[in-house]
């Protein structure tokens, strides 16, 4: 089941609970208005393997998960805020992802 | 906010000095105890479960629990917690504008404030704290507003949860510096079944308020497995410790062990050495949202007695005598 999110999604006054679900998934439309990124830089951090769609959505157009808009963000702080480029970027983020699994893997031998 | 402090040497019930393995006996011990599984006061014993996770998250990381006898080494019990200048955040909070005058508190997540300030997952890139905070021009003359920037927080997750999924509430809530005035949200979470380590779930419009009417940021929760009493994770694997008498593993044997739902059968083939592993295909945890399944390693242990008898000890002398076995003369 796929959730699109509409792009002009409301701000919660939340009183009662509402409910979350980790399975959203969004178009590159919805996550460039949420990431205030354009489209085509999305394609290009794709292009890089940078953001990846979820495996299941090739074939039938592209779907992203919260993960992809969270890396989205995270590129758009480097590019805007820090005026890191499209290489210096890579490096980082491939950097960022290796400390995040040696990190995994200390913590299994440490516990062994 | 001030936080309290958490004691986590009391909570695992070990001497500041513990060795680490003591605290790895230790958290063992109390997690098979509590894990909520299994105890007969669920709520309560969750509560408990996720106290004593906490506090083997950071006893049981040596760069953790330095950290941790460092912030916590002029703190005495019952004492009001101040942490020592130059401790930063770990949550991710804050940015320019407005963002500063709200200070916020996560109850849910299964981590403490204290735990989430000094050894949240927010914090392991802080540099990205600002994220989410581009101007954007409201036109006319207006000025400018601004998207609020967005919060992160770890939510725990027992390996149980994982596999079946389950639904989450989290409370959060805003105090405004100057005025002291407290808003207080409640959220679900749906966690799915087969989520992973480390996945990102974005709750919209959780995050910092907005400046001029712009929208406020998300909140980002990472998941975090607990550590579990009897495995250990990596990707959709899990890996079982498992002690075993050296005749057996000289003969082979027929060994039980458990696995998340149940208990499984498992062939110890002559020969077996210490750190060898034994696959048993499909008990692992479910591999994101294909629900493939991933495999449980049986890690073989050889441990030998300490104590032996008489009797023993002739039978061992004998084995020397009559064997070709010597391992150091290759």
């Amino acid at each position: 089941m796929k959730r699109k999110v509409n792009p002009g999604e409301k701000s919660m006054e939340a009183l009662q609970p509402v409910e979350y679900s980790a399975r959203a998934t969004y178009t590159i439309e919805a996550i460039s208005n949420l990431a205030q990124v354009p489209r085509r830089l999305i394609v290009l951090y794709y292009k890089h393997g940078l953001v990846v769609p979820t495996a299941e959505s090739l074939g039938s157009g592209w779907y992203f998960d919260d993960q992809a808009i969270h890396v989205v963000k995270r590129i758009e702080y480097l590019r805007t805020e820090c005026g890191v480029n499209l290489e210096g970027i890579k490096l980082i983020m491939g950097l960022m992802k290796e400390v995040e699994r040696l990190r995994e893997e200390l913590r299994f031998f440490q516990r062994q | 906010m001030p936080v309290e402090f958490k004691d986590y040497y009391k909570i695992l019930n070990v001497p500041r000095d513990a060795s680490s393995e003591d605290i790895k006996k230790a958290f063992r011990k109390l997690a098979r105890q509590y894990h909520p599984d299994v105890a007969k006061d669920k709520k309560a014993a969750e509560e408990k479960f996720k106290e004593i996770n906490e506090a083997y998250e950071v006893l049981g990381d040596p760069a953790n629990r330095k950290k941790y006898d460092e912030l916590g080494s002029q703190w005495r019990d019952g004492a009001a917690f101040q942490p020592p200048p130059g401790w930063q955040r770990g949550r991710a909070q804050g940015g320019p504008g407005g963002d500063e005058s709200f200070e916020f508190s996560f109850d849910g997540t299964g981590f403490s404030d204290f735990f989430e300030q000094f050894f949240g997952g927010g914090g392991r890139f802080g540099g990205f704290s600002r994220f989410g905070t581009q101007q954007e021009y409201a036109g006319g003359e207006a000025g400018f507003s601004r998207r609020g920037s967005d919060l992160e927080s770890d939510l725990l997750v027992t390996l149980e949860e994982a596999t079946r999924g389950s639904v989450r509430a989290l409370t959060l809530q805003r105090v405004n510096r100057k005025t002291g005035q407290a808003r207080t949200q409640t959220i679900k979470v749906k966690i799915p079944a087969g989520v992973t380590d480390g996945q990102i779930i974005r709750v919209p419009g959780m995050g910092n308020e907005g400046i001029g009417g712009a929208p406020p940021g998300d909140l980002y929760l990472r998941i975090r497995f607990a550590a579990h009493p009897d495995f250990r994770v990596r990707g959709a694997d899990l890996y079982y410790g498992l002690d075993l008498a050296p005749w057996d593993a000289v003969l082979g044997t027929k060994v039980v062990v458990p696995t998340l739902q149940d208990r499984v059968s498992v062939k110890i083939p002559p020969g077996t050495n210490s750190g060898q592993q034994l696959r048993v295909r499909g008990r692992g945890l479910a591999n994101g949202q294909s629900g493939e399944k991933g495999d449980l390693f049986v890690v073989v242990n050889i441990v030998i007695p300490e104590q032996i008898t008489e009797e023993e000890r002739e039978l061992w002398k004998n084995l020397k005598r009559i064997s070709h076995f010597n391992p150091g003369s290759s």
